[in-house]
């Protein structure tokens, strides 16, 4: 893939998210994709995230993908941003956010997500332990 | 790509080398005059010469602390290396977490480091953030 198609591959599968677009979320995620986020520390399928994909968004409003940066490599991307949310309760907050990315064939095959969950609940706008 | 791409993941290994080995000099030789370095935990930049103090600092809460499991990607200005960091305090309690960095290099050095990592897991079991 050029840096051309990957950059259009990485601004696609986030637009998809911040639109809640499940169906282009299927089409840009390779079926073996492999998710792993630096928090949990395990892999998880294509499939647990898009089934979980709704659950996810419980009790937000809107989130956007903002400030990316993006670089390509010949087989991937790593992007930073900023997670934007805003709560039903009409708080918002920010999170920086790294994802390294490996692509083939037009699809992304796998995601590694770094962020800092200490900030999490600031970013939520809810009581530390809350869940 | 192969001469660029082989420069950048060396300049990488020397950095990540010389944190590990406290060589002083050794990260200074990696960095650009100008150098700054952006944390996801504090959102703030500081200067190379303050990531070299507080490597110094860091003798004091630290036997040891290793850079794992590096997987580096390179690009044409620049490096993503994601890596396990190991941390052995003097008491010998040991934590490790995982992390990335993306760098920004200019004429072999580094001019912008940004890192970003889970703070809330060098955190005792069951203390508050």
């Amino acid at each position: 893939m050029t840096d051309g198609e990957i950059r259009e591959l990485c601004e696609t599968f986030f637009d998809a998210y911040q639109d809640r677009r499940l169906d282009i979320l299927d089409r840009v995620l390779a079926d073996d994709c492999i998710i792993w986020h630096n928090v949990f520390g395990r892999d998880t399928t294509k499939a647990d995230n898009l089934a979980g994909f709704a659950d996810s968004y419980r009790g937000q409003r809107r989130r956007t993908y903002d400030d990316r940066i993006v670089d390509t490599f010949h087989d991937g991307f790593v992007i930073r941003y900023q997670l934007r949310g805003v709560q039903s309760s009409g708080h918002t907050g920010s999170l920086w956010i790294c994802i390294v990315g490996r692509v083939r064939d037009g699809r992304i095959t796998r995601i590694d997500e770094y962020m800092d969950s200490s900030k999490f609940y600031q970013w939520a706008g809810i009581e530390e332990g809350a869940t | 790509m192969g001469t660029i791409d082989t420069e950048h993941r060396a300049l990488c290994h020397a950095l990540f080398d010389a944190i590990e080995r406290e060589d002083l000099d050794g990260m200074r030789r990696c960095y650009a005059p100008d150098m700054t370095l952006w944390f996801n935990v504090t959102g703030e930049e500081v200067s190379g010469e303050d990531t070299v103090a507080a490597q110094v600092e860091g003798r004091a809460l630290l036997r040891r602390r290793t850079y794992d499991d590096r997987i580096i990607s390179t690009f044409d200005d620049g490096w993503v290396v994601q890596y396990t960091l190991t941390i052995v305090h003097h008491d010998g309690t040991r934590r490790s977490l995982w992390a990335c960095a993306v760098a920004q290099v200019h004429d072999g050095l580094i001019v912008r480091l940004d890192e970003y990592l889970d703070a809330s897991r060098f955190l005792p079991a069951g203390s508050a953030t």
